[in-house]
């Protein structure tokens, strides 16, 4: 066996292995460079933070004083926000998914009521402000009687707004089922709700999984905005505020900042695989 | 004999494009008809409001002892043309597979998810069928691992396995290679061979003429010809007729 496999490797190779090789080898040093640029970039970025005065001939540039005793001793306490970023972030985006398929199938309705409900709504929230929004939860709905504890009243508000925008997502999902699979359907004698659950609808889905992967890591990110409103504990929120009590507000941010960006990469490395999943599928 | 489709006074018009014209046609028991003529002849519109793929603009149309006309409007109406349905098997040209779902999924989605049957009784009798058309061993596949011609086959076994009164196929070889259009009419023979009654909207004349029993040839929204193969192939009555398969023959060579 042994024999048999050393003899093989030694098989002068042939012209397109030689290309593939060469191939291989290019994307590989494309790879390291990348990472080393990167690295580079991270390191200038780190060095901009040290406090120390550079000297680079006659200029002298001054980088940022960082007090590393305050990050130790509440390092703690801001990471406790992850938790509730990430709890607001994954509630709000089931929410908007509801709201943007309803939106989207009330879109592509005949029914002038339902069409104007789910036009109307995309248009008024794609008409104001995000930060106004969240606001207006926080404040209109007392108002009218109803005392949602603060994570709700900001899952209600981000959810509503990205059901806005990702309903344009589900609307182009929905379209990507061309006519002949709902005539297939019809044909075995399927009925409109059968065709939409069985057949459109698990199409459309996958079209528009990579999408909602992109808003859902955009709204992590957005779920700060809730912090405004003091009544949800999340990242932002609390880095704002040990940064307060204690004058040392750009360390607490440059916290924060460094969990945001950790979390955005974990996610993007998720969204990566599931992307190349799909894309191997049955399409 | 008693006709399983009949279709009587069946007017369509697109617009104000009158596309059929007060079409008549009966297929009794058993009968393969073949629908020929030209690329906006009708042809296919025809029959696709046989199953009301196409809502037809007047005039009834029959399958099997259920009868949908005009006056029927709303539930009733539904009620009626999802009967058609169930009795009525359709084979597209693009195929139409479902993408997500496994060759075997597939087949056994109409009978499970419309009729409600037990899962594995249909998937016997979706194996029983998939068997007929020799593609059994690719039922754990997913369709776009097929060729061309298997899929079609698929989606043959998929209509089959409705167990139809009236099989409707919409040019079911036009978007294949050549190659492959061989078993495709190879397994809508064996069909017919097993008695099914077929309507086959085709530009196969070769088919045709082999298998069909009876040759309708459309042109501007009229059956303009209705005769046994042999007769129509020989003796045309129709300049048009002529025309088609004057064509058909410089094609062949």
């Amino acid at each position: 066996m042994n024999l048999l496999l050393s003899k093989k490797d030694d098989a002068p190779k042939t012209q397109a292995e030689l290309l593939y090789e060469i191939q291989i080898r290019k994307e590989r040093h494309f790879r390291a460079n990348v990472a080393l640029s990167w690295f580079i970039l991270l390191l200038i970025l780190v060095m901009l933070f040290s406090g120390q005065k550079i000297n680079i001939g006659p200029f002298q540039l001054k980088t940022i004083h960082i007090d590393t005793a305050f990050i130790f001793n509440n390092m703690g306490f801001i990471a406790a926000g992850l938790q509730e970023t990430i709890r607001i972030s994954v509630l709000s985006i089931l929410l908007a998914m509801i709201l943007a398929l309803l939106a989207a199938l009330g879109r592509l309705s005949t029914f002038p009521p339902v069409y104007a409900l789910s036009t109307f709504y995309v248009s008024l929230i794609r008409g104001t402000p995000l930060y106004l929004q969240i606001f207006f939860f926080f404040l209109a709905l007392p108002q009218l009687g109803i005392i949602l504890p603060g994570l709700w009243a900001g899952v209600l508000a981000l959810g509503l707004n990205y059901g806005a925008y990702m309903s344009e997502i589900f609307r182009a999902g929905l379209s990507s089922v061309g006519k002949g699979q709902r005539e297939a359907a019809m044909a075995l004698g399927m009925t409109p709700s059968q065709t939409m659950r069985r057949v459109v609808l698990p199409q459309a889905l996958r079209f528009a999984i990579p999408p909602i992967g992109n808003d859902f890591i955009a709204m992590t990110k957005d779920s700060a905005l809730v912090s405004a409103t003091g009544f949800v504990h999340e990242l932002m929120w609390r880095s704002v505020k040990v940064g307060r009590a204690e004058f040392h507000n750009l360390e607490a941010l440059i916290m924060a900042a460094i969990f945001y960006w950790m979390m955005t990469i974990i996610l993007s490395y998720f969204q990566n695989i599931l992307e190349t999943r799909l894309s191997k599928g049955d399409r | 004999m008693v006709p399983i489709v009949k279709v009587s006074k069946l007017d369509k018009y697109f617009g104000r494009l009158h596309v059929l014209k007060a079409i008549d046609l009966e297929v009794v028991q058993r009968e393969v008809v073949c629908l020929i003529g030209r690329s906006g002849s009708g042809k296919s519109t025809l029959l696709r409001c046989i199953n009301f793929l196409e809502e037809p603009s007047h005039g009834s149309i029959e399958v099997d002892g259920i009868k949908v006309e005009g006056g029927h409007k709303g539930k009733e109406r539904r009620q009626f043309i999802h009967d058609v349905r169930l009795k009525t098997g359709m084979v597209f040209q693009e195929f139409n597979l479902f993408p997500h779902m496994s060759v075997l999924e597939n087949v056994i989605e109409g009978p499970v998810t419309v009729k409600g049957m037990d899962k594995n009784q249909a998937i016997a009798l979706a194996e029983e069928n998939l068997d007929n058309v020799g593609l059994l061993f690719k039922k754990d596949e997913y369709p776009n691992r097929l060729s061309g011609g298997q899929k079609q086959r698929v989606a043959i076994a998929r209509a089959l396995t409705m167990q139809p009164r009236v099989m409707l196929f919409d040019e079911p070889t036009s978007a294949l290679d050549p190659e492959l259009i061989g078993e495709v009419l190879n397994v809508m023979k064996k069909v017919a061979k097993d008695g099914m009654t077929m309507i086959v909207v085709t530009h196969e004349m070769g088919f045709a003429r082999e298998v069909a029993d009876r040759v309708l040839v459309m042109a501007e929204g009229e059956i303009i010809e209705d005769s046994k193969p042999e007769a129509l192939f020989k003796h045309p009555k129709d300049p048009r007729t002529k025309a088609l398969i004057d064509r058909y023959r410089t094609g062949e060579k």
